[in-house]
């Protein structure tokens, strides 16, 4: 393992994300979108519930928390993708970097990256709603680490089947961690899903996640049982995720890495 | 001593065969040339050398070295340019070779970007974005990509294509000298005949994913033993051509001048018959059998085969 390879990458990222405005867009509007339609839409809920003032930090709570999965995911995915579009796989494989590297630089800037993303959406949320994420203190570390790892799961699974597929199903990464989030319980509380999306939410890592965050809200319990579970399960896809990711890549050798499209 | 040796590679595609047990070796400071047909195997060859394409069957060592159990140290020392790769396109050119050195942990990093930025005329493209270039500034900095590491062994797939004829050839001297300063060796693939032949100390010739022949460009060219001879003759074309039935030579008319395909040693007696004939030629020209002719041989072999 070089490090001046994993750098090299990383850096080859960061340029891409600097010069390209989907990617800035990527980083820093959506999340605002998200933030300012979700903190309107629960600013006008607390007007109707008398008993709910905390309701606004209730659902931007888990507007920024849920950045650092859909982050994560797509950090992978889009970065994946752009060595696909810029048909540069060939380019860094005929150099000597070893897949692990090339694993360790995406997870790298996709940390980076999530990390930038959630930061500035930390900052919107106080400055427009005065909703500081920060109350959460150091609880807020065992929520991130799944969450990110969770993120990543997703993106290495997307780009397991971009290798095997090619990029005319490239849609996933921006769809597929969206038709995930409605089992997370991102904005609302898991019993009131169906019994049906409740077994769903159940093998979700983030749906312990944000159940957690929100008793955390409510009355200040941190219920380390969640975490442990939520853990456990993201170590598990994401080591899923990564054979998966690895043996797609072994295949798309087999077919050369210049088919790859 | 040989810096790469191809052992009985393999590779099908389901039923195709596109690398049938293809062996050679490359020698250190040698220039090798593929040749073959579009679709007869040579990039796909090139892909397996590199390593971006796993064979079927076979080996491949470089420097003596099991390049699937020595892929990172040996790729430290090897390198490949394309006409048909791409840099990422939002990144400028110093940004694209930045990256490019930290890859390959190049000593004194900026001096070394500025020396292949030199050597390959791209000063002025430095701060400009991939998507900026046209495809002939594009094939001159995935040379100098190619070059950033100081290879040992470099895999040259079309290096010249799209690129004017002066600057293909200070190409051409560039890598002349190359192997003359520091015994690089090279395999090349090109459809430019004649470069291959300027270039190339042994030529290999692919088809249908096997190899057909493997000499100097000299002896392939010399293994064609027909000569095209050109003659502009002004009166009696013809009879010339009439002459040329009746000795079943084959014949070609455009104006006043008709080339006639025929053996080196057929072309004293073809003249005498001609003098004889009272046919007189204002211009002769004789070109004698080159690599061309014996591409264009083996390509006519293929399709009037079974």
């Amino acid at each position: 393992m070089k490090l001046h390879r994993i750098y090299a990458n990383v850096l080859r990222y960061f340029y891409l994300f600097r010069h390209n405005l989907d990617r800035l867009t990527d980083a820093f509007y959506w999340p605002t979108v998200d933030l300012v339609l979700w903190g309107i839409a629960s600013l006008y809920f607390r007007s109707y519930l008398d008993n709910a003032p905390a309701i606004v930090a209730f659902i931007l709570s888990g507007v920024i928390l849920w950045i650092i999965v859909w982050r994560g995911q797509a950090e992978i995915s889009v970065n994946v993708l752009e060595e696909i579009w810029n048909r540069n796989l060939i380019n860094i494989f005929v150099a000597p970097l070893k897949f692990s590297e090339w694993i360790l630089s995406l997870l790298a800037i996709g940390a980076i990256k999530a990390f930038a993303s959630f930061l500035f959406a930390v900052l919107v949320a106080f400055l427009l709603y005065k909703v500081q994420i920060f109350s959460f203190g150091f609880y807020l570390v065992p929520f991130i680490i799944p969450l990110l790892l969770f993120g990543y799961s997703v993106g290495f699974f997307i780009s397991g089947l971009v290798l095997r597929f090619g990029t005319r199903i490239q849609g996933l990464s921006w769809s597929l961690i969206f038709v995930i989030s409605p089992f997370s319980a991102i904005y609302y509380p898991l019993e009131i899903l169906p019994a049906w999306a409740q077994n769903i939410a159940s093998f979700i890592p983030a749906s312990y996640i944000f159940e957690g965050a929100r008793e955390v809200l409510m009355s200040g319990v941190f219920d380390q049982n969640k975490v442990f579970i939520s853990v456990a399960l993201s170590v598990v896809y994401f080591v899923a995720a990564l054979l998966f990711f690895r043996q797609s890549f072994y295949k798309a050798l087999k077919n050369g890495l210049t088919k790859v499209y | 001593m040989d810096v790469l040796q191809a052992k009985n590679l393999t590779k099908k595609f389901g039923n195709l065969v596109a690398v049938d047990n293809v062996s050679f070796s490359l020698r250190e400071g040698e220039i090798l040339g593929f040749l073959g047909p579009n679709g007869a195997g040579k990039t796909t060859t090139i892909q397996i050398l590199l390593g971006t394409l796993l064979p079927t069957s076979g080996e491949v060592f470089y420097f003596g070295k099991d390049f699937k159990r020595h892929r990172e140290e040996i790729l430290e020392q090897v390198n490949f340019s394309s006409t048909y790769t791409n840099l990422p396109w939002y990144l400028t050119l110093q940004e694209n070779l930045n990256c490019i050195s930290y890859l390959y942990d190049i000593k004194n990093r900026r001096e070394r970007i500025q020396k292949v930025v030199e050597l390959f005329h791209l000063d002025e493209l430095l701060k400009k974005k991939t998507y900026e270039f046209s495809s002939g500034q594009l094939t001159r900095i995935n040379l100098a990509k190619a070059f950033i590491n100081f290879p040992k062994v470099i895999l040259l797939d079309e290096p010249t294509a799209s690129l004017d004829p002066d600057v293909a050839k200070y190409i051409r001297e560039f890598l002349l000298k190359e192997q003359e300063q520091f015994q690089v060796s090279i395999i090349l693939t090109s459809h430019n005949m004649a470069e291959i032949e300027a270039v190339c100390d042994r030529v290999i010739f692919i088809n249908e994913g096997k190899i057909v022949a493997d000499d100097t460009p000299e002896n392939l060219a010399k293994s064609i033993e027909t000569c095209h001879i050109q003659l502009f003759i002004k009166e009696g074309l013809e009879r010339t051509v009439e002459y040329c039935v009746k000795y079943g030579y084959a014949a070609k008319i455009e104006g006043h001048y008709i080339t006639v395909d025929l053996k080196e040693k057929s072309i004293a007696p073809f003249l005498q018959g001609l003098v004889e004939e009272g046919i007189t030629y204002e211009e002769i020209n004789i070109e004698k059998p080159t690599l061309e002719d014996y591409f264009l041989q083996v390509i006519a072999t293929k399709s009037s085969g079974p």
